[in-house]
């Protein structure tokens, strides 16, 4: 059997998305620098794919010396359903979200409520609106309310 | 299990619990099905309140995955009198 060469294009290629799509979720989605725009791990993919079109035109355009037309074509599509998965996340998934158009909009007045803290207090918005915080003597000039998702 | 996620993570402002989307619903914010098992959860949103309780700044963000940062919000405040 001749000794074509290991096509280690397509493996690096297909290893890098990998890398790209995992290390978002893992590592760059913590950071808003690296997560509004997922820049870095545009750049994974696309040099993933670079290998990957490296490999596959050695693999087809010089088989005497390389090998892949199988391996080629099978890591070539599973890398690009990895990129396929992580457009759909990060530019339809996450948009995914409902219209909220009856929400308070700037120079409404808050809706009132009583919710309880931590300690099973209740606490009601126009408490926190008058009353002085534990260090300070007077009431707040203001009060941000964050709405997080999430459910535990 | 709140007050212990609080405690760990040192936090220091009011963490309330809205158990069954009340004030969630009063607000327009509710997620239907959005949970992890499927439960209703809030969409994320940022109300910025002067001390008369009327919204002077909103951020109903379009994704997810941007949210308002911290520096934004305090800009803003600094705007209230």
């Amino acid at each position: 059997m001749n000794q074509r060469r290991w096509n280690w294009h397509l493996w690096a290629g297909f290893l890098l998305c990998l890398v790209a799509f995992a290390s978002y979720f893992l590592v760059f989605a913590r950071f808003p620098v690296t997560r509004d725009v997922p820049w870095v791990n545009f750049l994974l993919f696309g040099t993933g794919v670079a290998f990957l079109f490296v490999g596959l035109k050695r693999a087809f355009g010089q088989p005497q010396q390389y090998r892949g037309k199988i391996a080629g074509p099978i890591l070539g599509t599973l890398s690009l359903l990895v990129v396929g998965s992580f457009c759909f996340v990060v530019f339809y998934q996450t948009r995914h979200l409902p219209a909220s158009t009856g929400a308070p909009r700037v120079g409404q007045k808050a809706p009132e409520f009583v919710l309880p803290d931590t300690n099973n207090q209740p606490v009601s918005l126009s408490t926190l609106l008058s009353s002085p915080m534990s260090h300070t003597q007077t009431p707040p000039k203001g009060v941000v309310l964050v709405f997080y998702r999430g459910y535990w | 299990m709140s007050r212990d996620l609080c405690k760990k993570a040192g936090y220091t402002y009011t963490f309330l619990s809205d158990p069954k989307a009340e004030v969630i619903r009063r607000y327009d914010l509710l997620h239907p099905g959005a949970g992890v098992n499927g439960q209703d959860i809030a969409r994320p949103a940022e109300f910025l309140l002067d001390s008369s309780g009327v919204i002077r700044w909103v951020n109903l963000t379009e994704d997810l995955r941007v949210r308002a940062r911290p520096e934004q919000i305090i800009e803003e405040a600094k705007k209230l009198n």
